[in-house]
């Protein structure tokens, strides 16, 4: 492309922009809204991710074995259960050290008087998991083996979490799938008035021997500038409400951030502004290319 | 008028420059516009196709610019064959060509200098020569004196004028023109006619002028097609056509402007 092509074609742009101001000005608010939306349902999902992840960190599966089996067997076992993809950590817990931690936190002094350590058979693993959501499998294979006497679970938190994290997920898709699709009307509808007003213009361009480039040209940038510019104020705006948001929770309730760490708005804002700036222009540019194919016969 | 138009890279005298070759158009809804229509235009040459509204006049204007696509028939037009051009090719192409409307086609929100350099700035003629040349063109229309003038103040002649001069400011190979004086006065359709016919005089452009205005075609003595049904029942005051084949065998073509780009001559 010329120097002179694309200058023609920004300059035009921008003049499209701003002769068509009502319509810009919906495509623009509409795009706004869909990223705002889609930055605050990353906002949360990113975070709920983190809660997840921190959860995980914490849920573990504690295997206890019967009478007589001896801590070779139990480190086989352990070794055995370590190499499961599902598995994060493996740590054992000897008999001693066991009842150590327990008369510790229980007893006080008062364990002085046991001269037996009380909980001989409970030697036990700690395993942690890496994805919570293979739980029940792990469960099932460490009561099949024959060592094992019992194991303790945290089942229900496991699948709560693991169930809300893919239910945020898939409404998240859904309502900013549906979002995607109005704006990208939206442009389209945009685009088509511009078209529609310049029909002369174009149809002298034609004649006087214009390329397609330099005719569709302006349109396609008008489309990426629309996109562009709905993708910069949901994100000013994101920034705010985010910083806010989390300053109102953890003021508001303070139990609340006890059990929950929100990520920094920066952590969130590395991802999130490639993938808004991308998906507003993505969205310019789908809708301007289908309105031109339609509207535009050069 | 300072101008060279078309000197450097034109066609030698007596070269064709439009050839239609048995060539026939015809609507969906059935009624052919255009019935084995053969015709061919030397360059340089002055040609007036009459008849009745419904002849088929247009039509075949349009098939040389290449805004329809015969059914039948081929179409050769400096050199381009019209059947099998390219898309990408046909903006080349429509710049060798200078066309004229009869509602003129303006842009009514610019003034007459904005509404001539439009048509430098479409095939991207550097700036610093752009006012020069449209200059140029205004003052060969008389109009250098209104530049500034919006359009829409300006008498329908005048209007004719501005579109005379954005036709012509390209320099054009050819300059076709539909019905330019239908929507004039007698004195001012003259006037326009007078002025095309200049154009054609001192550039050696060549032009080819649809019209249904028998008074102005007989007071021009040129050549004139008449056209009835979509067959041409006259062709008086032609040179001897060309066939297609010798056509062919001319190999030249007019492309001295770049397809993205102008190259000028001065």
């Amino acid at each position: 492309m010329r120097i002179s092509s694309l200058l023609h074609t920004v300059g035009q742009g921008f003049r499209l922009l701003f002769r068509n101001k009502s319509y810009s000005l919906a495509s623009i608010g509409t795009i706004s809204a869909c990223l705002f939306l889609f930055g605050m349902f990353y906002s949360v999902l990113t975070n709920f991710q983190h809660i997840v992840r921190t959860a995980e960190e914490g849920v573990s599966v504690t295997v206890f074995f019967k009478h007589g089996v001896t801590e070779e067997q139990i480190d086989q076992i352990r070794i055995a259960v370590e190499e499961r993809e599902e598995v994060a950590q493996v740590n054992y817990v000897s008999a001693e050290d066991a009842w150590a931690s327990f008369s510790e936190e229980y007893l006080g002094e008062y364990a002085e008087g046991f001269t037996e350590n009380p909980l001989e058979d409970s030697a036990n693993l700690e395993i942690y998991l890496s994805d919570i959501s293979k739980q029940s499998e792990l469960v099932s294979y460490l009561e099949s083996l024959e060592e094992v006497r019992m194991v303790n679970r945290s089942e229900l938190t496991a699948n709560t979490l693991s169930g809300a994290n893919r239910l945020i997920g898939y409404a998240s898709v859904a309502i900013i799938g549906i979002l995607l699709l109005v704006a990208v009307f939206l442009i389209s509808n945009t685009i088509a008035t511009g078209i529609q007003s310049h029909k002369d213009e174009i149809n002298i361009m034609k004649y006087i021997g214009a390329t397609d480039l330099y005719v569709r040209g302006p349109y396609v940038f008008e489309g990426l500038l629309l996109g562009f510019l709905g993708s910069l104020i949901p994100l000013v705006v994101t920034y705010f409400v985010y910083n806010k948001a989390v300053e109102i929770i953890t003021s508001r309730y303070y139990m609340l951030t006890q059990l929950m760490k929100f990520l920094p708005v920066e952590e969130i804002f590395t991802t999130l502004i490639p993938i808004s700036v991308i998906l507003g222009v993505g969205i310019g540019f789908v809708g301007s290319i289908l309105t031109i194919r339609k509207h535009l016969h050069v | 008028m300072s101008q060279n138009y078309r000197s450097a890279g034109s066609p030698d005298n007596d070269e064709t420059v439009i050839l239609l070759d048995n060539v026939s158009k015809q609507y969906t809804n059935g009624a052919p516009a255009v019935n084995h229509v053969t015709l061919s235009v030397r360059e340089g040459e002055f040609v007036f196709i009459t008849g009745e509204t419904g002849s088929g006049k247009s039509t075949l204007l349009k098939i040389m610019i290449h805004e329809l696509v015969p059914t039948e028939g081929t179409v050769r037009v400096l050199g381009y064959d019209l059947n099998r051009i390219r898309h990408g090719k046909i903006a080349k192409f429509r710049r060798n060509l200078g066309i004229v409307f009869q509602d003129f086609r303006l842009l009514k929100d610019r003034d007459v200098y904005e509404n001539v350099a439009f048509a430098q700035r479409i095939i991207q003629v550097p700036g610093n020569q752009i006012r020069r040349n449209v200059l140029n063109a205004l003052d060969m229309v008389s109009l250098s004196d209104k530049y500034k003038r919006k359009v829409t103040q300006l008498s329908g002649g005048e209007q004719q004028r501005v579109a005379l001069a954005r036709a012509l400011v390209n320099k054009p190979f050819i300059l076709l023109a539909d019905e330019p004086t239908g929507n004039l006065d007698a004195d001012t359709a003259w006037e326009i006619m007078q002025l095309i016919e200049r154009v054609n005089r001192e550039f050696g452009t060549t032009v080819v002028v649809v019209t249904h205005d028998r008074g102005i075609v007989s007071r021009m003595h040129k050549r004139v097609i008449e056209m009835k049904q979509g067959e041409i029942i006259r062709d008086e005051g032609s040179t001897p056509a060309e066939t297609y084949d010798d056509f062919e065998d001319d190999l030249f073509e007019y492309q001295d402007v770049d397809s993205d780009g102008y190259d000028y001559e001065d």
